[in-house]
């Protein structure tokens, strides 16, 4: 069995690497590939984190587990919007560079 | 297992908003098809006003509901089995706020989306959705409905920021409000998770029992949380999102986001806070000890304390130096965080007392702000530029009377509501011995006049340096709006313990204007939370 500290660590690293991919690319697309890593991270720990509360017998908690299934509709949903808006820049604009996306500054 | 009783009037007012939002959205369908509604002919201006009268119905009930139940002082929970949401004095009152702020938000719209040509009836089945999210997230009492109401609430403002979608910096608004808002989620998500590791449970309860001081765990997951609350209301240094949003985003959706969200990421805080992490670092750890012992650990306490210092700091110095209206106020609104964290930082029930009641002064001062804005938008474009009020005061006394109001009452100037919102955070902070916040509070204050009496200045001082034409009218529903909040302004500054406004009698009949205490709601809710 895979002890926890190796899950949660996965996780850290993932969510690591999501925050330096928000922070570093300037590609729309790629940002938001990094996002649904750090949400994936989240939901890696939830699931690590739900086998060290399994409940107790004949009453089983999956707390962690449910919240997964939540955060996977979510994010579903957070990028089709997200989507959407990077469609309608892309529209007026012919391209999803957020370097160029400075129309509003100071 | 199937719980025996399901106690459905918890879900009354985000159902009536997500009910609202449906019937609207079915209604655009139906009624765009036909060609003639009671004998008129059918245009899209009459079909934004039917599906605004629909909306604003359905908000009305839920304030109905919000309001009956924070007189009853009822607490029911939802699901009793496992607890997501309950509904008691706290929730019904910030909800009854959070459903006022959209309704106002509702008709403020009207007329504007036709000036700028986006008017389309999902703006308010994406308004109703929002205001759904919000809610869930004030009832909450487990972070999951706390996280679907966070997102509920995101998802349809990042549409509504890009909702003129042939505008550029509309566009643009929408995609840093997008990109910032989900990195945000994302991160209080991980704070959940880890609390969730360090505790067990996802329930409010179970973190208050479970919490360890001393775990990193739990404190890393405590920490992301308040990260991402903090992107959330604006704080400084989690704001640079928001004076780029506010600025791109149709006027009358910042109008919405600037006071809702807001009010709803504080409100969610401190309900977290008191359900929650109350007794961090032990039962009794706090600011000060004593009888007027603080509910915060000192040292969240603290971090709480330091963002509210740096947002009220750059929020004011920056206000000064824009020269776009949507912007200043965008970040007045910063700066305006700052004030409230004082509130929720010094940690006591007459602190958060003062803090709900500035959530409810704020929420009609910036509508009404906001809502000049808007009443000022003329041939498709909005009327943006500070310099362009210059002589607003003969072209259009009444607003520009208004605008002074509103802007004295965001100064904090006597006799506005302001003053008195103010005066409540920093009098309950110097109780609990946070005087260094109460003084760079104070000193922003003065900064702030600047900023914001500049406005005032040009509309009263300066001839108008550009006529675009006969100066229109403000629409009904506009003028309701600005009305409203300009009354709520005033009386809450004149009376902010209630009392008897008016009282006289002509021949028989005798007239009596009461202005009911918001001050001792804010205190009957709080004292819900801290007994």
């Amino acid at each position: 069995m895979i002890p926890l500290e190796h899950v949660i660590g996965l996780s850290a690293i993932l969510f690591a690497i999501g925050v330096v991919g928000v922070l570093v690319r300037r590609n729309v697309i790629v940002v938001l590939m990094s996002i649904e890593l750090m949400l994936n991270a989240v939901n890696l720990a939830f699931v690590g984190f739900n086998r060290a509360w399994p409940g107790s017998e004949g009453a089983p908690s999956l707390d962690g587990q449910v919240f997964v299934l939540m955060v996977i509709a979510v994010a579903a949903a957070e990028v089709a919007v997200g989507l959407g808006i990077v469609i309608s820049m892309f529209r007026n604009r012919d391209s999803v560079d957020l370097e160029e996306a400075s129309l509003l500054r100071w | 297992m199937i719980p025996e009783t399901i106690f459905v009037a918890v879900l009354a007012p985000i159902g009536f908003a997500a009910i609202g939002a449906m019937l609207v959205l079915l209604g655009e369908v139906l009624l765009s098809r036909s060609q003639s509604f009671l004998g008129r002919p059918w245009n899209a201006r009459l079909v934004g006003s039917v599906l605004a009268g629909v909306s604003m119905l359905s908000l009305l009930l839920g304030l109905f509901v919000s309001i009956q139940w924070f007189a009853s002082g009822d607490v029911q929970v939802f699901n009793p089995a496992h607890p997501l949401l309950q509904l008691d004095r706290f929730s019904a009152l910030a909800s009854a706020l959070i459903i006022t702020a959209a309704l106002l938000s509702c008709a403020l719209a009207t007329y504007y989306l036709e000036v700028v040509g986006i008017n389309h009836a999902e703006y308010y089945a994406l308004l109703l959705l929002a205001t759904a999210g919000m809610l869930t997230m004030v009832t909450a009492i487990d972070f999951l409905p706390l996280f679907v109401g966070l997102e509920l609430m995101s998802i349809p403002l990042y549409a509504l920021a890009g909702f003129d979608r042939r505008r550029l910096s509309s566009n643009e608004s929408a995609l840093k409000y997008f990109l910032i808002g989900s990195f945000a989620s994302a991160v209080l998500l991980y704070g959940v998770a880890l609390l969730y590791g360090a505790t067990g449970s996802t329930s409010f309860a179970a973190l208050r029992e479970g919490f360890d001081p001393q775990s990193p765990l739990a404190l890393t997951g405590l920490g992301l949380v308040v990260v991402g609350f903090a992107f959330k209301i604006s704080a400084v240094p989690f704001h640079q999102w928001a004076p780029d949003v506010y600025e791109g985003a149709p006027s009358s959706v910042t109008a919405y986001m600037s006071v809702a969200v807001k009010a709803t990421g504080v409100l969610a805080l401190l309900r977290l806070l008191a359900l929650g992490a109350a007794p961090l670092g032990g039962v009794g750890a706090t600011v000060l000890d004593g009888p007027d012992a603080g509910l915060l650990d000192a040292s969240l306490g603290q971090v709480l304390g330091g963002l509210a210092a740096l947002s009220m700091i750059v929020g004011n110095l920056m206000a000064v130096i824009q020269d776009n209206v949507k912007r200043l106020l965008a970040y007045s609104s910063v700066a305006h965080a700052g004030y409230l964290l004082v509130g929720v930082a010094a940690g006591t029930a007459e602190a958060w007392s003062a803090a709900v009641f500035y959530l409810i002064v704020y929420t009609f001062m910036n509508l009404g702000a906001f809502a000049i804005v808007v009443a000022l938008a003329q041939g498709g474009r909005d009327c943006e530029r500070v310099a362009s009020f210059a002589g607003l005061a003969r072209a259009r006394p009444g607003l520009a009377a208004l605008m002074t109001i509103f802007l004295l009452a965001l100064t904090g100037i006597p006799p506005t509501a302001g003053f008195f919102a103010k005066f409540g955070v920093f009098s309950a902070a110097v109780n609990v011995g946070l005087v260094p916040l109460a003084i760079i509070g104070v000193v922003m204050s003065v900064v702030s006049v600047y900023a914001y009496l500049r406005i005032p200045v040009l509309m009263y001082m300066h001839e108008p340096e550009e006529f675009a034409g006969a100066p229109a009218q403000a629409q009904s529903g506009e003028r309701f709006v600005l009305l409203a909040c300009a009354v709520a302004v005033l009386a809450l500054g004149i009376l902010p313990n209630g009392g008897t406004l008016l009282d006289f009698s002509l021949g028989e009949q005798r007239f009596a204007l009461s202005v009911p205490s918001v001050l001792d709601w804010a205190r009957a809710a709080v004292a819900f939370l801290v007994p």
